[in-house]
């Protein structure tokens, strides 16, 4: 999120798409019901009426998979009736950048797209650079090639009609969205998003964000209250877990994984420290080699920068190593050993049968969990032959939450301290606990056998991690992660002894004379103490007034709780909506929030995370397009779409072997599925479903669809249904309500169901089993994140 | 017959108690009887936060002073300024987490081909994992790919998970994985 | 007027269930075995274990669109004037305890040797349940140990979004007075449910008969009838029974 939970309260507009916050972000209506009641409008858009729907003042359904078409329309109908704030647009975004000519769009493809890589070279799409190598700018936003012109032209297909006709929402509920959300371009108005993996989970998943960063730059929505770009991340941690980047192609703090092509650690930080010759522009990843180099000290505290910076492991120049990728190697078997450690793949990976028979192909695999799931058992699952199953695994039982002590950082990105409330029940251990005596045992035999290349293991700084009795310690290690000066520093006239914790990140070096495991977290645990287990509720006036309250835990970065707030005021720092300001200029310093920056009004441009400076309303970064663009769903029910030729997106990211089932258009899976949560699950279900209060209230598998197609299939309400396809076959209870509608596209009937997918075969008998089984394993080009929430099945009597 | 506060306590007091804890016992009769002196009123409290979504809900966790260390109720944090001391089902139903007896409470091993789980110790168990990691690792890590490049990665092991883990766990469990070779390292945020 | 009233919001519910889970958390309450009826509502009613239940109900328009998805978080209304212990006294007057300070109807172990028909029965809103093994009857009681110790009932306490209010009986009345006139610009069908005979007041959004049948006492009866007279209406064949 780039706001926080209580500035929901904030708004004047919620616009809730892509997510169903009332079910699965319970305690965010919390804040939906206080802006409510100050007159906010709330919007719920799904293709199904849900519990957030009945709170909506407006609900409008929506075909899965086609937001783009929608979010297109409304950025034509902001630019169409002049609705954008000019001022904000011109100062703050890069509207007024010009574009050079070899950008083209053609057909529903850009220019530079190779059809045999399916990849774009993205230097099609570059801006036009002055002779300081800065980008050229009109700011009437008349030049025709500017990128504001650019986008009108992009928008121009999306009319109402068009977009009425692919979506399946009725004209009338179109126009109506449209013109309430489009009425927060008024300065002193903001309008939120708040979305969730109903936006991320599509094979233009990043598209559909960007499109409504798109409309939230140009109405000057970002960085003020009640405003941002706000995903609703779903788990307690999922936060922090991304900060702290337990994923392939990031380090901690958002620092890229080395590459091949990299050698050494000059070429790395060349390679991604930016480069920009304005001024004004922060261009705060400048920094970078003071974030890699406090990086590499904090996991190799002793070592050489240069010769720690070998002991990392490198990607391949292109590799991708994410989660789909690794199940088809896995299916393979280029992997030996494999680790879920928290997660249940098995039910919660798309293509759930693809994983579980990717899991046979292991020698060994050890899961930590809580308790027994579809991960752990596969080999005794449905259609296994335990016999013939050679992976070993091991089951390691961890402590539950209340059993352990340490640091979660919430979707608002505030790190909030947890205390143990007592000792982990019997011989369940935390993660903390087994993570360390686990690198001991390996050590230990690294140390006294040998073997490959030992040196990143025997030089790891494992003694930062624990205690004088050898015992996992969070706060060392919370401390390593803000980061220690390593030797005396002198910074601005002030010396900070070795072993002193670093006060922010400005302090961080280059030079390995400070460590860090996390840039973003530097602030976090300082010499004034533990900041995230703060709990006092003070706050100025301003800060009250928008309910900041930056005494309470920790938010990174620098307890920033607005992100980008420099654009909530203007170059004199007078806030945009007075009554509501998230900072402004005193005449001599900033109050309220911490500010992008302490520098002077209008010193510095806005968007200081950005090379230029500005809000990206073109993002040539993006491996699909500058600009999102419509297609359909990999599995589709249409063979065209009104935008262009280009049915899905060309670069989606498939697998070709006998278990994707790929099956698109066809009379034999005519129907569109979606996938969701229930409030009293949680993900694969494996913490609730064995919760007997929980499973009371939801107890089985179940398929939502509306009346008109139970009809069709002569299915009753609550009768034992078939959803299937290629892929597989869930026995569900059929839920039949009005609260799902069939859709009118492209002058057809197109009728849609949806599933949880909170179940699993391994509890409770006769539950059902994992909604994933159906989903296909497709991505994402950006991020490789599956298309789970937008397929095609058949439903039938039992 | 109406009765004063007195008296009703008095009454009340007559009728058998509720389980103070334990899980899933219980008791039909109300819980009068602790009327004037709650369960929790002597039980230790820490806060902790929701292990649910990520709106980072504040807790109350009470765990009893008897020694048995068991956990009593949980309830929402009346100070959060988040949650206020809301909790949806699920945060509600932390308590039933905790004391739940379908836990796994010891180490669990399946050998190859094997059609049951067996009880192992920690130790047996954390020697063969390492000893299986450090047999992966020796046999398949690779100083340089097929360019010639250096790559010093460890190609046959991966691992998933965790956004349920702590922020210090998460780190030191990527900085575990990056010290053996690993670049196939993915967790929830990506599905 | 004296002790505590629930105000129950309907208008702010968003059936996220944290009252039903949060009653059997506080109680200690085992589920019930449970399947999917083709409703989210589960348990699908109250039981001797399950002493508030989140009901909810769809509205359809004419063309069949889904108009409302009403819910409705079912407890005790913990009568003024109790008709439970009204008819319970007639047996054991310490079966059914009327706590004098909060208003608080009680089911003591001793409703076990009453006629639970006639219990059920004298209860204008369906609540009483039996355990079919003991023949003890139970329902909600306001989390009286809590309440007496200064806290709020767990189902208040765990409310995110301000439905479920608990407080002293005026400023509750207050408060859902001041509610429904806020609310009638939204929802011109608003209405208070039995204001003055119940210490649970809901406030309901659509005409209360389409959240559930027993949502309030009989509409009409209560047209015809004083609420003294339904009393003994209600009670007459107990009435007949003691003549």
């Amino acid at each position: 999120m780039t706001n926080h939970w209580i500035d929901l309260k904030n708004s004047d507009c919620i616009l809730i798409m892509g997510s169903n916050a009332a079910e699965n972000h319970p305690i965010s209506f919390k804040w939906v019901m206080r802006a409510k009641e100050k007159g906010a409008t709330l919007i719920h858009i799904d293709p199904r009426f849900t519990r957030t729907s009945a709170k909506a003042d407006i609900y409008a359904p929506i075909r899965s998979g086609t937001d783009i078409a929608f979010l297109g329309g409304l950025i034509k109908y902001i630019l169409d009736n002049k609705l954008y704030f000019k001022e904000y647009v011109v100062n703050y975004t890069n509207a007024s950048f010009i574009v050079n000519r070899k950008f083209k769009f053609k057909d529903g493809v850009f220019s530079g797209f190779d059809p045999k890589t399916r990849k774009y070279d993205k230097s099609y799409w570059k801006f036009e650079l002055d002779k300081n190598g800065n980008p050229k700018k009109d700011p009437t936003l008349r030049h025709s090639r500017c990128v504001f012109q650019l986008l009108k032209k992009h928008y121009r297909r999306y009319t109402i009609d068009r977009v009425a006709e692919v979506t399946g929402m009725p004209k009338e509920d179109i126009l109506k969205v449209y013109k309430i959300y489009a009425s927060t371009g008024k300065p002193d108005k903001s309008a939120t998003i708040m979305y969730a993996m109903g936006w991320t989970q599509h094979t233009v998943g990043v598209q559909n964000i960007r499109a409504m960063a798109i409309v939230q730059l140009l109405l000057g929505n970002i960085g003020v209250a009640g405003g941002g770009v706000n995903a609703l991340r779903g788990e307690s941690n999922v936060q922090g877990s991304t900060d702290h980047c337990l994923l392939y192609h990031i380090l901690p703090g958002y620092l890229k994984t080395p590459k091949a092509s990299q050698p050494t650690l000059a070429d790395y930080n060349k390679k991604y420290t930016p480069i920009c010759h304005d001024p004004k522009s922060a261009n705060w990843w400048h920094n970078y080699p003071k974030y890699s180099a406090s990086f590499i000290k904090a996991m190799y505290m002793d070592a050489d920068l240069e010769e720690a910076y070998h002991w990392l492991p490198k990607l391949d120049d292109g590799q991708n190593a994410s989660f789909l990728v690794i199940f088809d190697e896995m299916l393979k078997g280029k992997y030996k050993g494999f680790f879920s450690w928290g997660q249940n793949p098995a039910a919660g990976l798309a293509n759930s049968n693809k994983a579980r028979k990717a899991l046979s192909q292991l020698d060994w695999m050890v899961v930590v969990n809580i308790f027994d799931n579809e991960t752990a058992s596969f080999w005794k699952g449905p259609g296994m032959d335990p016999e013939k199953i050679k992976t070993e695994v091991f089951f390691l039982p961890c402590a539950v939450s209340v059993e352990k002590e340490g640091s979660v950082t919430n979707s608002g990105r505030w790190m909030q301290w947890r205390y143990a409330a007592r000792k982990p029940m019997v011989d369940c251990k935390p993660d903390g606990d087994i993570i360390c005596e686990l690198f001991e045992k390996i050590r230990h035999l690294y140390k006294t056998e040998g073997g490959a290349y030992p040196a990143p293991i025997l030089n790891l700084s494992f003694e930062q991690w624990i205690n004088e009795k050898k015992q996992y310690d969070p706060h060392k290690i919370a401390k390593l992660i803000n980061g220690y000066f390593l030797k005396d520093v002198t910074i601005k006239g002030k010396t900070y002894k070795a072993g002193t914790l670093v006060p922010s990140f400005a302090y961080l070096q280059a030079d390995g004379s400070t460590c860090s495991g996390n840039w973003l977290y530097c602030g976090s645990y300082t010499e004034k103490g533990n900041m995230a287990a703060r709990r006092s509720k003070a706050q100025t006036k301003e800060q009250a007034k928008i309910g900041l309250f930056p005494n309470w835990s920790w938010c990174w970065p620098v307890n920033r709780r607005i992100l980008y707030n420099r654009a909530s005021v203007d170059l004199k720092g007078r806030p945009y909506a007075p009554q509501k300001p998230v900072i402004q200029w005193d005449g001599s310093k900033w109050i309220g929030d911490v500010p992008d920056g302490g520098w002077k009004p209008g010193a510095k441009y806005a968007f200081i995370m950005r090379k230029y400076g500005y809000g990206q309303i073109y993002g040539p970064g993006r491996a699909d397009g500058p600009f999102p663009e419509y297609y359909e769903p990999l599995e589709c029910p249409i063979k065209h779409h009104p935008f262009s030729k280009q049915l899905h997106n060309p670069l989606s990211i498939i697998f070709k072997d006998d278990m994707e089932g790929l099956v698109s258009c066809s009379a034999k899976y005519p129907i569109v599925c979606s996938t969701y949560r229930v409030t009293e699950h949680w993900q694969t279900g494996v913490m609730t479903r064995w919760q007997p209060w929980l499973l009371e209230a939801e107890p089985q598998l179940f398929v939502e669809m509306d009346p008109i197609l139970a009809k069709k299939k002569g299915i009753k309400n609550g009768e034992l249904v078939i959803v299937e396809n290629e892929r597989g076959q869930l026995k569900a209870v059929a839920i039949v309500t009005s609260r799902l509608r069939p859709f009118k596209v492209m002058g057809k009937t197109v009728h849609e169901v949806g599933i949880p997918w909170h179940y699993g075969w391994v509890y409770p008998k006769n539950g059902g089993d994992a909604a994933n089984i159906l989903t296909p394993s497709v991505g994402d080009p950006n991020t490789s994140i599956p298309e789970t929430k937008a397929f095609m099945v058949n439903v039938r009597k039992i | 017959m109406k009765l004063g506060r007195r008296e009703f306590l008095k009454l009340s007091t007559a009728a058998s108690a509720v389980a103070a804890f334990g899980g899933l016992s219980f008791d039909l009769s109300p819980t009068i009887a602790k009327a004037n002196q709650l369960q929790i009123d002597w039980a230790k409290e820490s806060t902790s936060v929701c292990c649910y979504c990520a709106v980072g809900c504040g807790l109350i966790v009470h765990t009893a002073k008897d020694g048995s260390g068991r956990i009593i109720n949980v309830e929402g944090d009346p100070d959060h300024p988040i949650n206020e001391g809301a909790l949806c089902a699920k945060g509600a139903a932390i308590y039933q987490l905790a004391e739940n007896k379908n836990r796994i409470l010891k180490p669990l091993y399946r050998a190859p081909g094997s059609k049951h789980w067996e009880e192992k110790s920690w130790d047996w168990m954390l020697d063969r994992i390492a000893r299986k990691i450090k047999e992966v690792r020796d046999e398949t890590f690779i100083r340089y790919n097929s360019k010639g490049q250096e790559v010093n990665r460890c190609e046959g092991l991966a691992s998933v998970g965790s956004a349920a883990m702590d922020n210090e766990e998460c780190w030191i469990y990527q900085a575990m994985l990056r010290s053996l070779g690993l670049v196939a390292i993915e967790h929830q945020a990506r599905i | 007027m004296e002790g505590k009233t629930f105000f129950i919001d309907l208008t702010r519910c968003t059936a996220c269930r944290g009252c039903q889970i949060a009653c059997k958390q506080w109680h200690k309450l085992p589920a019930e075995k449970t399947y999917n009826w083709g409703s989210h509502q589960n348990p699908k009613d109250l039981s001797y274990i399950t002493y508030k239940l989140v009901r909810m109900e769809e509205v359809v328009d004419k063309n069949g669109h889904i108009k409302d998805w009403l819910f409705f978080p079912e407890q005790c209304r913990h009568c003024v004037e109790p008709p439970c212990k009204m008819a319970a006294d007639d047996y054991d007057e310490k079966a059914i305890l009327h706590d004098e300070a909060t208003g608080s109807v009680i089911f003591t172990e001793r409703t076990k040797k009453l006629p639970f028909d006639e219990i059920k029965d004298a209860c204008p809103y369906n609540i009483p349940r039996q355990d079919p093994k003991t023949g003890m009857i139970s329902k909600c009681d306001m989390c009286i140990d809590r309440v007496q110790n200064g806290l709020l009932p767990a189902c208040v306490q765990t409310c995110p979004t301000g439905a479920m209010n608990f407080g002293d009986r005026d400023e509750m009345i207050k408060l859902a007075k001041k509610r429904l006139a806020e609310v009638k610009k939204t929802y011109p069908k608003a209405i208070l449910g039995d204001v003055d005979d119940v210490r649970v007041i809901y406030l309901f959004q659509e005409e209360p008969e389409k959240y559930y049948q027993f949502a309030v006492a009989s509409l009409e009866q209560k047209n015809l009838l004083t609420r003294k007279e339904l009393l003994a209406n209600v009670f007459s064949p107990l009435a007949n029974l003691k003549l």
